[in-house]
């Protein structure tokens, strides 16, 4: 067992070092050495000691490797990402922490309606497979699993705000209110748009999970020694189909992320998304690569806890 | 030895090529996939001769934001442009990049794959490694901070192929990105495949590594190239798509994610103009959705025990 977490901990290790070895050759491979980036994209805002502070910082007057290297390491280790170009030299953790808190109260949010939702009607239409609630859910989530989730948001906001007018498609808080009821229904339309897309995976995912454990042998005998169809659905089926469901989800925290910033581009959500864009635009890369060597290590931890949950949920594995 | 073997025969082959077929386009689904896509690659192969020539803010047949009409079947934009003409154009950009980005990853993939599970040791041990990286973090994710960096060196050039610099960069990103799942399938064939006797027999008559790799153990792993090909696409219009949204899609040569872009810029959503970002939309859905159903009947025509969906 403690040579399995060590196996799983040297490979998250092994991951983040190379997103931060890719932050680091991105850096460099843009014309110009960094310091003269952070010269032309900023020329106002930046104070030319900031410039001189990052530049001792990173070590750029002295050779690649090894030096450069591990200054690099040890900055980012000591959590000093470097300043914005486009928000006046501000230190990019600062601004990533900012924004956080409105992703993931987008993002938790909708992981929680999909995996309630999607879980339940996936787990049912394979339990019944065949079935009209089958037929209808396993198509529909085909469809929903094909469609980008920020397409589906602008649709959202077509119907529910500009023809029916019920929701907010715009931002977080209506100018001059500032009530959690009124966040709500700023949350409304961005939490549906990123579920649909969760709830067609995870129909996918959890149906076949089921329809494999009802042809398992164990089911016929549950069946001959005459439980009912919810004994075998409680006792031997759920658990059963749970093990990749519970993998998947918490695999797919990256990809549930990645959804989430094109769907904070359509709302101009306050998130961690909207600053992408705001980055993207300006070609802010500090900002860029803070943000990627943040989703970096959520996706590690994501794994982390996957093969942790997975070890407590399969006695085989320990 | 000898019974086993089968003897060449081109009348087999092509009887199995047609049980196949049949087998194939018995599916449903197969069959909607497969007429949605040849209705698409016909857009994408002749957009002049259907729509005319892709028209901009100067040659704008319209007025502006125009709901559906007998003269635009779906509407304008923003500037006056013709919906239809401008998602018949964007086919062709759309399905290039999908489409050539695939041919990149299924390469990388099936290299590292056979390459890893062929000579084992450490050899795995590294590209699996390497491999791992690229599975856990989305192609998308990487896309997003590799292209502009990317573009802003090399994005200003000639036109290649009546296609941009730009267009070619998104290709090769999402190509480099999205090999991991291929070569995870990959390799676990090779491992199997590699144990077989006609490997062995192969290697005790002096074939080399390489051409052991090439004519014995490729032509073996096409079934599951084929079946994974088909789902690369599909997420590889979804990477394109959203990557463009954001603003990494060339506005001289829409792809379905640019116009939805523009849209998105152009407050269609806000303004009801359902028509504008309803159109592009529904061609990545069915699209995508084609080559989902296609992948998922080629997997079930190769291996009936492991269907995901009816």
């Amino acid at each position: 067992m403690s040579q399995h977490i060590g196996r799983i901990l040297f490979r998250a290790f092994v991951t983040l070092l190379m997103v931060t070895t890719l932050n680091f050759i991105l850096f460099r491979v843009i014309p110009g050495d960094p310091s003269a980036l952070l010269l032309s994209g900023a020329r106002i805002s930046v104070t030319p000691e900031q410039i001189e502070a990052q530049r001792q910082s990173w070590g750029l007057d002295r050779p690649l490797f090894p030096d450069q290297v591990v200054d690099y390491l040890s900055a980012t280790l000591r959590g000093d990402f470097g300043y914005s170009f486009k928000f006046r030299g501000r230190h990019v953790v600062d601004l990533i922490l900012e924004r956080l808190p409105a992703t993931i109260a987008l993002v938790g949010l909708a992981q929680l309606i999909a995996i309630v939702c999607g879980v339940m009607l996936g787990l049912y239409a394979g339990w019944r497979r065949g079935g009209a609630v089958d037929h209808v859910a396993t198509g529909a989530s085909l469809a929903l699993y094909s469609t980008p989730s920020f397409w589906v948001a602008m649709i959202l906001v077509v119907i529910f705000s500009t023809a029916l007018g019920w929701l907010p498609g715009y931002g977080a808080y209506s100018p001059g209110a500032n009530s959690l009821l009124d966040y709500l229904r700023h949350l409304a339309l961005p939490v549906t748009a990123v579920a649909l897309g969760l709830i067609g995976q995870y129909v996918v995912v959890a149906r076949a999970a089921m329809s494999d454990v009802v042809s398992e042998d164990y089911m016929v005998t549950a069946r001959a020694k005459g439980l009912t169809n919810g004994q075998m659905l409680m006792r031997h089926a759920f658990r059963n189909a749970m093990l990749p469901v519970v993998t998947l989800i918490t695999l797919n925290l990256g990809y549930v992320v990645a959804g989430a910033i094109t769907v904070e581009a359509v709302f101009a959500w306050p998130g961690v998304g909207g600053l992408t864009v705001e980055a993207l635009n300006a070609r802010d890369y500090p900002v860029l690569q803070g943000i990627f060597l943040l989703l970096g290590a959520s996706i590690v931890v994501a794994n982390l806890m996957a093969d942790l949950a997975y070890g407590l949920l399969d006695p085989r594995v320990r | 030895m000898s019974e086993s073997s089968v003897p060449y025969s081109t009348h087999r082959r092509v009887q199995a090529f047609k049980g196949f077929l049949r087998q194939f386009l018995g599916h449903g689904g197969a069959q909607l996939g497969f007429v949605c896509l040849v209705c698409f690659l016909v857009l994408a192969a002749v957009p002049n001769i259907l729509v005319g020539p892709l028209q901009t803010a100067v040659n704008a047949t319209g007025d502006f934001l125009v709901p559906p009409s007998g003269q635009h079947l779906l509407g304008t934009d923003e500037v006056g442009r013709d919906v239809l003409n401008l998602v018949v154009h964007g086919a062709r950009i759309s399905l290039t990049i999908a489409l050539l980005a695939t041919v990149i990853s299924l390469i990388v993939g099936a290299t590292v794959g056979m390459t890893a599970g062929y000579f084992g040791h450490w050899a795995d041990v590294w590209l699996m490694r390497l491999t791992d990286f690229f599975f856990v973090v989305p192609s998308f994710v990487l896309a997003l901070v590799i292209t502009p960096v990317v573009l802003e060196v090399m994005g200003r050039g000639r036109d290649i192929l009546g296609f941009r610099p730009s267009i070619f960069v998104i290709i090769v990103v999402i190509g480099l990105t999205s090999w991991a799942f291929v070569a995870r399938i990959v390799r676990s064939q090779t491992l199997s495949l590699k144990e077989r006797t006609f490997v062995d027999r192969a290697r005790v008559a002096g074939t080399s590594n390489l051409s052991i790799m090439l004519k014995h153990i490729l032509p073996n792993l096409v079934p599951q190239i084929a079946a994974n090909g088909a789902l690369v696409v599909a997420g590889a219009i979804y990477v394109e798509t959203s990557l463009s949204f954001l603003g990494l899609g060339d506005p001289l040569q829409p792809s379905w994610g640019t116009l939805l872009a523009l849209a998105q810029r152009a407050g269609a959503a806000s303004a009801g103009a359902w028509w504008y970002l309803g159109a592009p939309g529904i061609c990545v859905l069915m699209v995508s959705l084609s080559f989902v159903l296609i992948g998922n009947a080629l997997d079930d025509t190769f291996n009936p025990r492991r269907r995901v969906i009816p």
